[in-house]
Order: structure tokens, then C-alpha cells, then sequence
């Protein structure tokens, strides 16, 4: 951080700052040009960093420099090339190949990573000792309630008798205190992006500029 | 007989339809003056931070520790802290790192520049040897399968494109599996398939700096052993930063000065603001119960005879 | 070359049966469906074989799955990119036609042209988008320090005022569940901050019982992100792990098909 004369760039961030603060007085083209301005150059950041840091080393320099070993890999940049056929009026549904293998990838990662990572994990820390109530247990007891109301209250597929309705409503009781907490946290979240960028403002910028 | 609104409901009535700006404001000079005017109040740490710490306070010289920048400037705040405290912990203690990034909307660009910044404080560290930075990739999910067995699958090159065989740090750190602990700084999913598909299928030690907004979910993965330690959002970044200064009093010349952005000064703003806002939803809770309760008066008073009588 | 059989089984799964699948489709539209749908249900099934059967041929180095996973990574790039094409479409549309707003337009194609130019060149010229090798930053590092971080910052940053806002209108005890989750936020937003402290800061002789009060606070703020919280995240982790794991197989099996542009009955 520098005490003199803030550059050009640092005038340019902190404008552009501004002129996207405005929009808490009201709508106008100073925040739509920013807006617009930010909407161009995200997609253009895009371009630059899976050229360089995907295409280039993954697949183009594979193929340049070994294409005997790598010739797979021709088929990857063709189904990659295969997903902007959408875009094409008459053969649009050519696309359906390469989002088919896209998405069903992806999709069959998940289920492995959800099943082996998520439920199995999140269920054997209920399998926990209930017994005898000791200060460490009697939390696990709240705890297993906790997971398990939440669970009944989540199950649609069947409609709730006189019972599961109650186990529900200790689940909804749990999941506000949920709720409640994430709150908290998001406000903290929220605040935490504004106090870095005020203090963008005020000590890289308006103080260098004021010589303070 | 309706009863007139006192002086207290009047001003309550008042404030519930001030225009927002007013309450845009109010925020921002609660942010500012501690900008301005540094308050330092005290930070306290929590168990899931202090086991992240100490957890790193483990390491050896010569370990490989695996840093992977998961978030952007949206939330840089938050995570930038995390990850430069981290990253001069693992200096002082001569853990080796590599550096990723998997977010595709800004993860490069903070890594670069949160690296530049933390490896200027050290000048003896050795690019290839102490620290590497292998850029980029695309696919989280198949980057991290292809991490499990070959790192080159994944990372070929390095941020610059220089192949990672050159690099004497990766020599005998075939896969992630050899790695000793994954930091991730996070903002949305990344963040979780590291726990989910790393840990869960190679076992590797995981760390998360999730942001506030996403911190709640992750105690889940605290509590069933699937974290090492969390740092939750600026409040675990100061955390860490306070465990930091305790126990490397070196490093107060980074985090003493006036115009150094740190997660600890940060803080000061979080309080004042906090205290703001839940004054405005007392207010408004107030404001509220008072006219329900009223309305309760009325509503009695106007279908029937003097509260609690039949007509 | 290599023929490999992780390499020539993933050649003909999805490059011979897609060629066929064309081929057919061009002919008869009912084919344009159905073949997309075995693609998917073999490239939905390789990742998930390759955790349960470790033969050389499905997970081995040279194997099905790791090929796979090298592609994917190739394929997320690609399709990183598809939405420009539509940005590109719609804005050159609404600049040709000079609709309202237009002249924003021009700012956004002129961003994106600048930035993806920068990032094309980094690529040809071998400097890359990052630093240069004497510490100074590409041009297209410039626009990303000055222009890209400061705007996404600030455009996120501005939540915290609507968030505010929104608290003090709408955030209310208007029934139990409400009330509840009213005091959660409360006691979490005064605990994970030292607020006692703060106001205490005027009369120093009331410090210590702030700081005992926060130290408290803090603690019960821990309880409930461990356990209430805790649980209940927990439930959601599970309940929305098994309805996206159904949905995983519906998907891998054709019964889902919403994804490639198809009604149920296609």
C-alpha cells in the first residue's frame, strides 16, 4: 500500500467503485455503464483464462507436441466444439451428444461424492452413544432428534399422520434456529464485502489523493 | 373508542417509512468511522479455528501443503486474510506449498496477487522449490479425480506454463494423497468437493475458509470428522490472524500497520454494524408488537363492549 | 499412436456411436433422441464403475475413467464459454436495432472484446494473463486489478445495504417459528462480534463484565452452530444428497431428460 499519488489504475477502480455505488441514490447510466462494463469484461476474463490456463496447456500443446500420445484428446476439443452447435438453427440438436456426455460426467461424480461423501459421513455421526447422560451425550441426544425431525419434516412423498406431523414441527423448530444462525452469518458476510471495499476507498484511494 | 397513537408509536411509525437511503446512510458511516477512526477490539477464538492452527503448528519443514484459491472478489474480504495468514504460517514453518485455483471468476487473478504480496515478505523462498503456483483449471470435480492419481493429468504445467517436472517441490508428490493438508478458501461449492470427493475418497487432511454467508453448512462436516479445522467467514480469518501474531510476534510489522487491510481490523466495522442492525430490528420489532397490539385494542373495543364484557 | 483400450473404448463410445448417432438422426428425426440417451448413460456410468471395480481397462493410469476425467476437464472449458455466444447474439441484436439501452451494449461488447483480445494474445504471445517474468503484469492482468475485481467487489458489496434495509422492514416476530429464528440471529450476530465490548468502550470500568458477557455469548453462539444448527444442516446434507442422487440415476438411466431439450415422451 502506498502513501503517494494514487496511479491512473487506482483513479480507474476507484471511479468505477463510485459510479457502482450510485445505484443506492438511484438508477442511472453512470451504474449502467459499470454494469454493462463489468458484464463485458467477466466474459471476456473468461476467453483469457480458459485459453491459457485450459485450452493451451491440457489440450493444445498435448496435441502440438506429442499428438502420438495425446491424439485422444481430439476428441474431447470436438465434443467442447460439439456443445456450440446449439447455435446453429438446422443441426442445433447435434449438441445433444456433447452435453449428453457434459452433463452425465458430471452428474455420475456427483452421485459417488454425494452418496460416499455426504450421507454416509453426516449419518455414522449420528451412530453415536446416548448413554449414560453425561454432558457429552445429552448434546449428542439433541443432536440425533435434531437430524432425524429434520429429516421427517423433509419427507413429502407420504402425507403426515398425527405423529411424523409433530416430529416435523420439532424439525421446523430445529431448522429455524438454522435459519436464525445463517442469518447472522450472512450479515457478516454481506458487511465484510463492504468494509473491503470502503477501505479500498478511503485508504488506497482518497487519502494518497488528499496526501494524507 | 380507538386509541390515539402515543408520541413513542408516532416516532416508531415515522421510522418504519423513512426512505431506504437514509438507512443506506446510516450503514455506510457505521463502516467508515472505524475505517476512519480504529476502534481495535478484542477478537476471541473458537474451537474450530484453533484447531486449523494448531493442526499446521504439526507440519515439518519440507511438507507439502496444498493451498487452493476457491473464491473470487466477491468475497476476497473474507478469504484474501485466510489464505495470506495461512500462507506465512506455512513460510515460518518452512512448509512447502502449491498453489491452485478453481474458481473460474477471479481465483487466478487473487492467487497471483495474494502469492506476489505473501512471497515479497519472504525473500529467501525459492520459486519451484518452496512454493509453485500451478494456475487454473476448469471442472472441479474432474480435477479433483485426476488429483487423486496424477497431479500432471490436471496440472500439466504450471501457471506459466512451465511442465510441473521441473519443479523439484513436486519430485515425489505423485498425487494428493502425499499431500499433508489441503487449505481451501472458499466461496460455494468448490469448497465442499474437497471435502466430499477429496477426503471422503483419498483421506487427505482438508481445511476450509469458507465465507460467512456458507460457513453455517460446514459445521455439519466439522462435527462428523470431515474437517480438519474451519475458518469461518472475516470473524475466523481475524481468528487466525490473532493465533498467528501469538505465537509469531515477527509478524506484527504486517498486521500493526495503519494501512494494511487485515481481517482483524475489519472486524471493527463487522461490530459497529451489527450493533446497527440489530438496533434497527429491535426498533422495528418494537414498532410491530406495539401497532399489532393496538390494532388487538381496537378490533375488541370496536365489535363488542369495554374489553373482556358482552353488549 | 497408442491404442490403448481405455483410449479406443472411450473412441468408440464417443466418437464412433455419436458419428452413427448423426448419421441416423440426419435420416430419421425419432433417432435424434435416443442415441444421446445411451451416450449419457455410459459416460454417467464410467466415473461410478471406476470406484467399484479397479481393473486396469476402467481405473487403472491408462484406464477408461482417468481418460475421461482428462476430457471433462477440456469439455468444462468449452462449455465455460457457451453463453458468450448468446451475449454476443443478443447484444449485437439490440445495437443493430438501436432498442433502448443500446449504447450499454456497445460497453459490453467493447469490454468483452478488449479483455478476450488481451486474453487470446497472453495465449499466442506465450506471456500469459498473469505476471511476466520480470514481476511487471500483463495488460490483461491490468484490466483484471482495475477494472474486473473493483467492479465484481463493489456490485457484491452493495447486498450489504439492501440486506439492512430489508432486515429493519421485514424481519419480524410475527409467529413462533419467526420468533425463533428472530432470537437465533440475534444471539449469533451478538456473539460472533465483541458488541458488549463496543459499548462499553465510553465507561472502561465496565469492561471486564462486557468482556464476561461476550465470552459467554460467544460460547452459546458455538453451541448452536454445533449442535441445533449442526443438526439441522446435517438433515439438509442428507435429505439433499439422496433426492441429488436419485436424480443422478434417473439422469444416467434417460428417464430424466429435460437436460438435452427433451418432453417426457421423447
Amino acid at each position: 500500500m502506498t502513501e503517494t499519488f494514487p496511479g491512473i489504475g487506482i483513479w480507474i477502480s476507484a471511479l468505477l467503485t463510485l459510479f457502482a455505488f450510485s445505484f443506492l441514490y438511484k438508477d442511472n447510466p453512470f451504474f449502467r455503464f459499470a454494469e454493462s462494463l463489468f458484464a463485458g469484461v467477466s466474459l471476456g476474463y473468461y476467453v483469457g483464462i480458459v485459453l491459457n490456463q485450459t485450452l493451451k496447456p491440457n489440450l493444445i500443446e498435448p496435441l502440438t507436441t506429442n499428438f502420438a500420445g495425446n491424439w485422444d484428446l481430439l476428441m474431447a476439443g470436438g465434443i467442447g466444439l460439439l456443445l456450440y452447435m446449439r447455435y446453429v438453427p438446422k443441426i442445433g440438436w447435434v449438441s445433444r451428444y456433447a452435453l449428453a456426455i457434459y452433463v452425465a460426467y458430471y452428474i455420475g461424480v456427483e452421485f459417488t461424492r454425494r452418496i460416499h461423501g455426504e450421507v454416509l459421513p453426516q449419518l455414522s455421526r449420528t451412530v453415536v452413544p446416548l448413554f449414560p447422560w453425561t454432558g457429552a451425550t445429552l448434546e449428542s441426544l439433541v443432536f440425533v432428534i435434531g437430524v432425524y425431525s429434520v429429516l421427517v419434516y423433509f419427507f413429502f412423498s407420504k402425507e403426515q399422520n398425527r405423529v411424523t406431523r409433530k416430529i416435523a414441527r420439532v424439525g421446523i423448530w430445529f431448522l429455524m434456529i438454522s435459519f436464525g444462525a445463517a442469518f447472522g452469518f450472512t450479515v457478516m458476510g454481506r458487511i465484510a464485502l463492504l468494509i473491503g471495499r470502503l477501505n479500498f476507498l478511503i485508504l488506497d484511494w482518497l487519502y494518497p489523493a488528499l496526501g494524507i | 373508542m380507538a386509541k390515539r397513537p402515543s408520541a413513542m408509536d408516532r416516532f416508531l411509525e415515522w421510522t418504519l417509512n423513512l426512505d431506504r437511503r437514509w438507512i443506506y446512510l446510516l450503514v455506510a458511516v457505521s463502516v467508515i468511522t472505524p475505517i476512519v477512526v480504529p476502534i481495535g477490539l478484542p477478537v476471541t477464538t473458537t474451537s474450530s479455528t484453533r484447531s486449523a492452527f494448531e493442526f499446521v503448528e504439526t507440519l515439518k519443514p519440507g511438507d507439502v501443503a496444498w493451498l487452493s484459491f476457491d473464491y473470487g472478489p466477491s468475497s476476497a474480504p473474507e478469504n484474501d486474510p485466510m489464505a495470506e495468514a495461512f500462507l506465512r504460517q506455512c513460510f515460518l514453518k518452512k512448509v512447502r506449498v502449491v498453489v491452485i485455483a478453481l474458481y473460474p471468476l477471479g481465483g487466478l487473478g487473487l492467487a497471483n496477487n495474494v502469492l506476489a504480496k505473501i512471497t515479497a515478505e519472504f525473500p529467501n523462498l525459492v520459486y519451484g522449490e518452496d512454493y509453485v503456483n500451478l494456475g487454473y483449471k476448469d471442472g472441479a470435480a474432474a480435477v479433483m479425480r485426476r488429483l487423486g492419481d496424477n497431479i500432471a493429468d490436471a496440472f500439466p504445467t504450471d501457471v506459466n506454463g512451465r511442465p510441473i517436472g521441473e519443479f523439484p517441490i513436486l519430485r515425489g508428490i505423485h498425487d494428493i494423497k502425499q499431500v499433508k493438508v489441503v487449505f481451501t478458501a472458499a466461496t460455494g461449492l468448490i469448497g465442499e468437493y474437497w471435502i466430499t470427493q477429496v477426503h471422503a475418497q483419498f483421506g487427505t487432511p482438508v481445511i476450509i475458509g469458507p465465507t460467512a454467508v456458507s460457513a453455517p453448512k460446514y459445521y455439519a462436516f466439522l462435527n462428523a470428522g470431515q474437517l480438519v479445522g474451519m475458518l469461518g467467514g472475516m470473524k475466523g480469518a481475524a481468528e487466525y490472524e490473532k493465533l498467528l501474531r501469538a505465537k509469531y510476534p515477527e509478524l506484527d510489522r504486517f498486521y500493526g500497520g495503519t494501512r494494511l487491510f487485515t481481517a482483524t481490523k475489519g472486524m471493527d466495522g463487522q461490530t459497529v454494524l451489527h450493533t446497527v442492525i440489530l438496533l434497527l430490528i429491535l426498533l422495528g420489532n418494537i414498532a410491530y408488537l406495539r401497532s399489532r397490539a393496538r390494532r388487538r385494542v381496537t378490533d375488541v373495543g370496536g365489535g363488542r363492549g369495554p374489553a373482556g364484557t358482552r353488549p | 499412436m497408442s491404442f490403448d483400450f481405455g483410449r479406443v473404448a472411450l473412441f468408440i463410445f464417443f466418437f464412433v456411436v455419436p458419428v452413427i448417432g448423426i448419421a441416423l438422426g440426419l435420416r430419421s428425426p425419432a433417432m435424434r433422441s435416443r442415441i444421446p440417451i445411451i451416450t449419457a448413460f455410459i459416460a454417467g456410468m464410467i466415473p461410478i464403475l471406476s470406484l467399484y471395480i479397479p481393473k486396469g481397462f476402467l481405473s487403472g493410469p491408462q484406464g477408461m475413467s482417468p481418460r475421461l476425467d482428462r476430457w471433462l476437464i477440456i469439455v468444462a472449458g468449452f462449455a465455460l464459454l457457451l453463453g458468450i455466444v448468446n451475449v454476443v447474439q443478443n447484444n449485437s441484436r439490440r445495437i443493430a436495432r438501436r432498442d433502448a439501452g443500446w449504447a450499454f451494449s456497445v460497453v459490453l461488447l467493447a469490454g468483452l472484446l478488449v479483455t478476450g483480445s488481451l486474453g487470446i494474445w497472453g495465449a499466442v504471445s506465450g506471456e500469459g494473463i498473469g505476471f511476466r517474468a520480470d514481476g511487471s503484469t500483463t495488460p490483461f492482468k491490468w484490466i483484471e486489478d482495475r477494472f474486473f475485481q473493483p467492479l465484481q467487489s463493489t456490485i457484491f458489496s452493495l447486498l450489504a445495504f439492501f440486506m439492512a434495509s430489508a432486515a429493519f422492514r421485514a424481519f419480524r416476530a410475527r409467529n413462533t417459528e419467526a420468533t425463533i429464528l428472530l432470537v437465533a440471529a440475534g444471539l449469533v450476530m451478538a456473539g460472533r462480534v465483541p458488541l458488549f465490548e463496543l459499548l462499553a468502550a465510553p465507561f472502561p470500568a465496565l469492561q471486564p463484565s462486557a468482556a464476561s458477557v461476550s465470552l459467554f455469548l460467544g460460547g452459546l453462539t458455538e453451541w448452536i452452530m454445533n449442535i441445533p444448527n449442526g443438526a439441522a444442516q446435517s438433515g439438509i446434507i442428507i435429505g439433499d444428497a439422496l433426492g441429488a442422487a436419485s436424480m443422478a440415476i434417473r439422469v444416467i438411466l434417460g428417464i430424466e431428460r429435460g437436460y438435452l431439450g427433451l418432453g417426457a415422451g421423447e
